[in-house]
């Protein structure tokens, strides 16, 4: 089993984000996947997730635009179109081992608010129920007022040990290209470290990588529109 | 002006127009517990003159609700066998199943699906889609039902329709499409605006039975204005002409509803209705809803398998005419013996025919037919195709499929889960023993789910079922109906075990000492695999001859009734043999199978053997206060939280929890949420045991064993 997860981890086309550490961010630092709607945000940050748990960390998927059921459903979906592309068996066993490590919680948009999640974390960690050492943000809008929420999340994910990666939609009349953020991120992308663009092309999905490190020397990365996982141009 | 009177005039007519399968309607009422789907159904046979007083459930007056005809359901508010009954509405025939709401009766939904052409999901206006409307809401869709909606207790304290409507979109992915505005809510509750009619009704007399059509308010125009528009909208996608006709401003109202029902029976707009079943007010506009907007038996397409062709699926045809296919799909002990609920899909079941069942090939007359209205009953002298009807003394097991001599179909099998509780019983005395055992020979036929065994070593009759409710509804229902006083001992999870690892195995079977002897040698490997079970046979050159291999894999399958931890059935195991040897005088069928046997037993030690237990989705619905607390109990619970669902107010937790730590937790909930939480649990899949655990159960197996 262990063997298993070090090889998925290592297959992983996202070890190439990040130092030499391998971790894109640190503890209260912010990430952003970007592209607009449809184009396969949450299947990256799935990806993501994913990675994190295979290497045993907890992640709290935090959704404001979909159900808990709809979430989990993201997770297999992926985690399958994996096995299925590096032809694993029994991976059933390999899934139990992972799922205490996520955890999902979901909110109405309009009803979302950083002091609400810190009363959740708090319910969470005081009861010694789950620890967060990730956080995905999926549907959060980035329109007015998001400055303030976002620096009050910065302070509770620096206290509280975490780094947070958001999914962030381009309104359809804007372009995204690696020299000009669209004007929804303009505003707060001091606060983001690491940005990462996906822009569809005629046969696949471009990953770019907007701001961060990541290993120069690497294939670049693309998502496969038929499977929406992530794979190296080799 | 019209009335609904004339309606029920239409309807005593619309008895000599029987045979018309366009004018019959399957329906289903599903719901969540509590959103009032008996006090609907109560109402409806009212309004259709089928019962002529209203009771209510947990009625005051101490009769209840007339389909909550078992007493046991009676006392306790809940509907637990899915009464079936009809009743005319406008010249239609309208076969009612009222199927119970709580998930441990799943597979009295379930099968009531299978025989219906279309649902109402009932919601509650206040506490909106809960977790067993999804729940009801998958099984609606797996059997591709068309439904309804209807959106009851509008005049309570906290009534929000179009929440509900809302959250039909969102948590159901319904495209949910409001039909009727409601006039005032809570107690204010006065009546409904027909977005077709463009019309206010209000429901007067007594019992609502009076329906007065009046201009609508005006300060409702704006609002019904928009709701219509959007009506329209979702109409159009299904009509040109509507479309058509809506640039031009001028909608006929028939246009409309046949682009309503088009939508309707693809499964892609659900009409949304609203009311209060309990005040009397809009359950007339819902019956016609059903007659409107729901599928006749010829416009759902029903399939069975050919047993005679390697079962080929085969489409029926609703053709009165042509040869029978009918799914017995309940039973019933009734005053008068053996009732079995009927749904005749081809061809028509006539009193005195010859049927043949498909699973025995057994040859029966047809007695008695008869129409169920709830524990009353009318002899009727057939069931043509499309309708649902009961029949005496016939034997049979629910499921069973009958057909016309001649042919050999059999309807797609039901999806029956597993049990996942067993129960020790033991009855007081003789005439309790004897009465017990026709009663578990009667609740086995009636219910695919509750299943019962002997354990031989104790002695003890076992029951298993789906939940704790599930099981206790049995034994009250064996108390009142059979006379038999039982003893149950704790709930018993029903463990399985399997291994982890492969292991070999090389055992000799061996009694040579006088007489005629024994000889068998069976060597090869164990190991894990997804299939329950699976044998596979790499003998080469005799070594266990041909005639013996049989023998061998006998014996292997026998072993897996019994794992030798927990003595719980074992599953999840490949057994490969490579080698053996047999005596040309003292091998036999039974040297072999003992040879197995003990081969099996020296694997399975080997292979790291462990104990899985039955886990459970658990769904708790919670005012978002008692959220910490919430799952805090179920983490005590060795629960492993999913994730949690914020809805304002109120909040969702769902959770995967061992079935053994999930007793008494009801009570439990009560205590940490002033009683303002519920939940929902079904099984979801079978998982390793904590090794602490582990030891702890074989250890007390062992003391059992000991003792016994």
């Amino acid at each position: 089993m262990a063997m298993l997860k070090q090889d998925l981890i290592l297959r992983n086309p996202l070890r190439i984000l990040g130092n030499q550490e391998n971790e894109p961010l640190k503890e209260g630092a912010f990430g952003a996947v970007l592209a607009k709607a449809g184009v396969g945000k949450t299947a990256f940050l799935v990806q993501l997730a994913l990675d994190n748990l295979l290497k045993g960390r907890n992640v709290l998927h935090i959704s404001l635009t979909q159900p808990v059921r709809k979430v989990c459903l993201w997770y297999e979906e992926v985690f399958h179109n994996i096995a299925d592309e590096y032809r694993l068996t029994n991976t059933s066993e390999l899934w139990e081992t992972i799922l205490p490590h996520r955890f999902i919680m979901t909110f109405r948009a309009d009803d979302f608010s950083v002091a609400k999640l810190e009363e959740r974390l708090n319910d969470l960690t005081e009861q010694g129920i789950f620890f967060p050492q990730l956080v995905i943000i999926d549907g959060l809008p980035f329109g007015e007022g998001v400055r303030d929420a976002l620096a009050e999340l910065k302070l509770v994910a620096r206290e509280q040990g975490f780094p947070v990666w958001f999914a962030i939609k381009v309104p359809p009349d804007e372009d995204l290209s690696p020299d000009r953020l669209p004007e929804t991120v303009g505003d707060v992308s001091d606060l983001f470290q690491f940005l990462i663009g996906l822009k569809p092309s005629k046969k696949e999905i471009n990953i770019m990588v907007i701001r961060g490190d990541m290993d120069k020397d690497a294939p670049p990365m693309f998502l496969d529109p038929a499977t929406l996982l992530i794979k190296n141009r080799e | 002006m019209e009335t609904y009177c004339n309606k029920l005039f239409c309807s005593e007519v619309g008895k000599k127009m029987k045979k018309d399968p366009a004018k019959v309607r399957n329906i289903g009422i599903s719901a969540h517990i509590d959103a009032g789907k008996t006090t609907l159904t109560e109402r409806i046979l009212y309004y259709t003159n089928k019962i002529h007083a209203i009771h209510d459930v947990k009625g005051k007056d101490g009769v209840g609700a007339t389909m909550d005809f078992m007493e046991l359901e009676k006392e306790r508010g809940i509907t637990i066998t899915s009464a079936a009954t009809y009743c005319e509405w406008d010249g239609h025939e309208i076969n009612i199943i009222d199927t119970p709401g709580h998930v441990d009766f799943t597979i009295e939904v379930e099968r009531a699906l299978r025989v219906l052409d279309g649902g109402v999901l009932v919601l509650c206006s206040v506490g909106g889609v809960q977790s067993q409307s999804i729940t009801v809401d998958r099984q609606m869709a797996r059997y591709k039902v068309p439904c309804i909606a209807f959106i009851n207790k509008c005049d309570r304290s906290g009534a929000n329709p179009y929440r509900v409507i809302d959250q039909l979109k969102e948590k159901l992915h319904h495209n949910a499409v409001a039909l009727q505005v409601p006039i005032g809510l809570e107690n204010n509750f006065q009546g409904v605006v027909d977005l077709v009619s463009m019309k206010a009704v209000y429901f007067e007399g007594q019992q609502g039975e009076k329906i007065r059509e009046d201009e609508i308010p005006a300060e409702l125009m704006a609002e019904v204005e928009e709701r219509r528009e959007e009506l329209i909208d979702a109409a159009s996608m299904y009509s040109e002409e509507l479309m058509e006709a809506a640039l031009e401003g001028d909608v006929p109202e028939a246009l409309l509803i046949e682009a309503i029902r088009e939508g309707t029976l693809k499964r892609e707009i659900t009409p949304v209705f609203v009311g209060s079943a309990y005040k009397n007010k809009g359950v007339q506009p819902l019956l016609d809803a059903v007659t409107r907007y729901l599928p006749e038996p010829s416009q759902v397409e029903n399939r069975a398998l050919d047993l005679e062709n390697d079962e080929e699926e085969v489409v029926l045809s609703a053709d009165p005419d042509a040869p029978l296919v009918a799914l017995a799909f309940k039973l019933e002990e009734g005053r008068y013996g053996q009732l079995t609920y009927i749904r005749v899909y081809q061809g028509t079941l006539r009193k005195g025919d010859f049927i043949v069942n498909s699973r025995t090939g057994k040859k029966v007359k047809v007695g008695r037919v008869v129409r169920m209205h709830a524990d009353q009953m009318e002899d009727i002298e057939e069931i043509p195709a499309g309708y649902i009807g009961a029949l005496f003394g016939i034997d049979c097991a629910s499921g069973d499929t009958f057909t016309s001599p001649g042919i050999r179909y059999s309807m797609t099998s039901m999806h029956v889960p597993e049990p996942v509780i067993s129960l020790a019983i033991v009855p007081e005395d003789n005439k309790s023993q004897q009465n017990m055992s026709k009663a578990l020979s009667r609740f086995t036929k009636e219910d695919p789910t509750f299943t019962v065994r002997v354990d031989h070593e104790t002695g003890d009759t076992i029951i298993s079922g789906m939940g704790e409710l599930h099981l206790e509804v049995y034994i009250e229902r064996m108390k009142r109906e059979y006379d038999a006083i039982v003893h149950t001992g704790a709930p018993q999870v029903a463990y399985r075990e399997t291994i982890s690892r492969r292991a070999d195995f090389n055992y000799t079977h061996k009694k040579q000492t006088g007489g005629a002897g024994q000889y068998g040698r069976v060597a090869g490997y164990m190991e894990p695999c997804e299939e329950e079970f699976e044998f596979v046979n790499k003998i080469v050159g005799g070594a266990i001859p041909t005639e013996f291999i049989s023998s061998v894999e006998k014996g292997f399958r026998s072993a897996l009734d019994k794992g030798i931890l927990l003595g719980f059935p074992v599953t999840g195991i490949r057994v490969v043999i490579n080698d053996g040897q047999a005596h040309s005088v003292d091998s036999s069928d039974t040297a072999f199978q003992a040879a197995a046997r003990g081969a099996f037993k020296e694997g399975f030690k080997k292979a790291k053997p462990i104990i899985l237990e039955p886990i459970m989705k658990v769904a708790v619905e919670t005012p978002s206060e008692f959220q910490g607390a919430v799952m805090g109990s179920l983490n005590q619970r060795r629960g492993m939280i999913l994730g949690t669902q914020d809805e304002g107010e109120m909040c969702v937790i769902e959770a995967e929890v061992p079935l053994s730590e999930m007793f008494g937790y009801s009570t439990d909930l009560r205590s940490s949420t002033q009683g303002k939480a519920q939940f929902t649990m079904e099984f979801s899949t079978y998982r390793q045991v904590p090794k602490s655990l582990a030891e702890e159960l074989v250890k007390k197996a062992q003391e059992k064993k000991k003792a016994a």
